[in-house]
């Protein structure tokens, strides 16, 4: 049996500001090459989840481990997850004017190998190979990084930085909020793409929809509700949470 | 010296014998009341010496200017304009004029080394206070395209100069130090564009000043002719000086019916400079009449740009770029000045701030009552790098026409926590993240200079900066 690549244990995180608990106590691990999805409601924390793996200086890990192939992951600044094999598509990606893409993923590419100098020309011949992987004009490299981009254009973005960044383990977050079923489906197609060719690469998928899951199939599907995983399953426990929605997850309201 | 009697102000003598107060000779009020900006080296004696020898017209214009600076105060901080720059930082008191005829005449390498490699279509070199060397592209000057020094161009082409120089754009009544300038300029640069007229290339001027506690008053006078197009960097350098080294400029632009002009002023002085300069351009007709002002080095810098707009169709771009550091002091006071009805003018000005540094942005849209449809729009965006920079953003309009579409906005904020997250979580260390924030601050500003070559240049100006 291999070992978890990511495995979390009672992991607890508190908004950094007021120190509301929006983690309380979360179990999880995943084994290299599989592809997992958080699925919940809105408010159950699974965006938090993502941040707090990924660092966001928002949240405060109060409680429990988060090792990262074996590192204690919560030891890290952003950057050193990064370079560690960690990624994460955000849910809402940021707008930064005047950085083009070809310019911020070089420095990204270059930031993984410090000591050695980029090969432009290389670089450049990945991005465009990246890019025609992903169906993406060569032109898209040359705009500023999310700036006036559509939701679609967002996504794909994040997506092409995936594919230069060859994580270890992808965490996408709600990489399907806002985006109708053709851009979906190029996202998705996408991922899956970058998953033929390095199919360890272990994917944590964090939905509030099983739709995407149409598309990138799960190897097992958590239920998350209050700050922890309440349930775990096959496939098949995402087609019943659509039919039956995640009314019995909720807490009653004296409980809040 | 003026100390001890600041306030007190002297009147011209026509002025004084108004209403029964011409008794009071001048000669004893000046025993008396010292004239505020003249000093040691400063004074009529000096203006002058620096009018003598000049064609009449001229030196009527200069010692005129004298007058206008004798007349006008200096300004204080109760003056809005004038609120958050103490005159006294530009040390008037602590330097010596710096006469053209000093120095061995030689060129020094660090002043040389400014242009070389630069494509020009013409390569002006003052140092100190002479114009050291000027060459211009002989197909150019064949066409009738002049690249002179100003007080040459006086005596060899006055039709082009006298209508020009310190008339409508700058006159001495500008302000102070444009009076100032008017009085005692000597490295001018006067470039002439005939009808019609395209150069390719940008005009290349570098100012170097080698030596400190000196004074310099450098001038430019564009004129470019109806559908003529040229591009201007005016560009300042120096060592880092542990005395003050005082630079009062004054640039004039005229864009004659459908020219376009680009004019770039790239202020990189050393430690201890201070820069003070008085701008405007005219756009007439449909002219095409772009600006972009860089603040990087020296100690204090004081601009005062106004864009007037004389012509329907005529448009203005005025950026602006500044980077301050360490007590670094810069003051821009903009003003765009639409006269006449379908005129265009945008401005974008943009700084960033580290350590203790402090800047100000002042600017004003003026539309007169006959300007309807007018575009104009004005912003401006701070970035503190540190929690001891000040930025005072001061954006304003004033609209008597009804039919127009103007704008204006200002910001001053710091590196976003979100924009860093993004970035790191992308493997970047934070300092590498924050240069990139910053670099692309400044890129949007970079991205409208329609003059790739010097884009490059200023962005590799940013990069020394950055941290």
């Amino acid at each position: 049996m291999s070992e978890p690549i990511l495995k979390i244990s009672n992991l607890h995180a508190v908004v950094a500001e007021d120190g509301t608990e929006i983690l309380r106590g979360v179990d999880l691990g995943l084994k290299p090459g599989e592809i997992h999805a958080i699925m919940g409601p809105n408010g159950s924390g699974k965006s938090t989840l993502a941040k707090v793996l990924m660092g966001h200086p928002g949240y405060e890990a109060t409680d429990g481990e988060v090792y990262f192939k074996g590192e204690d992951l919560l030891e890290l600044e952003p950057d050193e997850r990064s370079r560690q094999g960690l990624f994460l598509a955000f849910q809402y990606p940021v707008e930064i004017p005047g950085v083009s893409i070809a310019n911020f993923l070089r420095t990204a590419v270059q930031s993984k190998n410090p000591d050695e100098e980029l090969d432009i020309f290389e670089f450049q011949e990945k991005l465009l190979d990246r890019m025609q992987l992903l169906g993406m004009d060569p032109s898209f490299a040359e705009r500023s990084v999310n700036d006036g981009f559509s939701g679609g254009e967002k996504k794909r973005n994040e997506i092409l930085q995936l594919a230069m960044l060859e994580p270890d383990l992808a965490i996408l977050d709600e990489t399907d909020s806002g985006l109708d079923i053709d851009a979906l489906k190029i996202v998705a197609e996408g991922v899956n793409r970058i998953r033929e060719e390095r199919p360890e690469m272990t994917v944590l998928l964090i939905t509030h929809y099983q739709r995407l899951l149409n598309y990138i199939r799960p190897d097992v599907v958590h239920v998350m509700a209050n700050g922890r995983i309440v349930r775990s399953g096959g496939p098949e426990l995402a087609l019943e949470l659509e039919e039956k929605g995640y009314e019995e997850f909720r807490e009653p309201a004296a409980a809040v | 010296m003026f100390a001890g009697v600041r306030g007190v102000r002297i009147r011209r003598v026509s002025d004084a014998g108004g209403a029964g107060g011409g008794a009071i000779p001048l000669v004893e009020a000046r025993m008396t009341v010292t004239i505020e900006g003249v000093t040691a080296a400063i004074h009529r004696g000096a203006a002058e010496a620096r009018a003598a020898g000049a064609p009449d017209w001229l030196r009527e214009r200069r010692l005129r200017a004298w007058e206008v600076y004798e007349e006008t105060p200096l300004p204080t901080t109760s003056l809005e304009e004038w609120r958050y720059t103490d005159v006294s930082k530009l040390c008037l008191d602590d330097v010596a004029l710096l006469e053209p005829g000093a120095g061995s005449g030689e060129i020094p390498a660090e002043a040389r080394a400014i242009l070389e490699g630069k494509a020009a279509a013409g390569r002006v070199l003052q140092v100190g206070a002479r114009i050291a060397s000027v060459e211009v592209d002989p197909t150019l000057a064949a066409k009738g395209v002049v690249v002179m020094d100003l007080a040459e161009a006086a005596v060899a082409h006055r039709e082009l100069v006298e209508p020009y120089l310190a008339t409508r754009a700058v006159p001495a009544e500008f302000g102070k130090f444009a009076a100032l300038n008017g009085a005692l300029w000597t490295a001018g640069v006067f470039v002439y564009v005939p009808r019609g007229v395209r150069i390719e290339e940008p005009i290349r001027v570098a100012r170097w000043v080698g030596e400190p506690g000196v004074a310099i008053f450098p001038r430019t006078l564009i004129v470019a002719d109806e559908g003529s197009h040229v591009a201007y960097v005016d560009e300042f350098a120096s060592p880092d000086f542990g005395r003050p080294v005082l630079s009062c400029g004054a640039v004039e632009v005229f864009a004659r019916t459908g020219a376009q002009v680009q004019y770039v002023a790239l202020q990189r002085w050393g430690k201890g400079v201070r820069h003070v300069s008085a701008q405007r351009t005219i756009a007439e007709r449909d002219a095409d009449l772009d600006t972009l002002v860089v603040n990087l080095g020296g100690s204090v810098a004081r601009v005062d740009l106004e864009a007037r707009l004389e012509g329907p169709g005529a448009r203005s771009d005025m950026l602006g770029l500044y980077f301050a550091r360490e007590d670094q002091h810069f003051d821009h006071n903009t003003r765009q000045d639409h006269v006449v009805p379908h005129a265009n003018s945008d401005l974008l000005y943009k700084g960033a701030l580290y350590d203790r540094a402090n800047t100000v942005f002042r600017g004003l849209i003026k539309v007169y009552p006959k300007a309807q449809r007018t575009d104009a729009y004005q912003t401006n965006r701070n970035l503190l790098l540190s929690p001891d920079a000040q930025a005072v953003s001061l954006p304003n309009l004033e609209i008597e026409a009804n039919d127009v579409r103007c704008s204006h906005g200002a910001t001053v904020g710091h590196l976003e926590d979100e924009e860093l997250f993004y970035l790191m979580s992308r493997g970047l260390p934070r300092p590498v993240a924050e240069r990139l924030v910053i670099f692309g601050f400044f890129g949007e500003v970079l991205e409208r200079l329609p003059l790739p070559g010097v884009v490059e240049e200023l962005r590799a100006a940013i990069e020394a900066q950055l941290r």
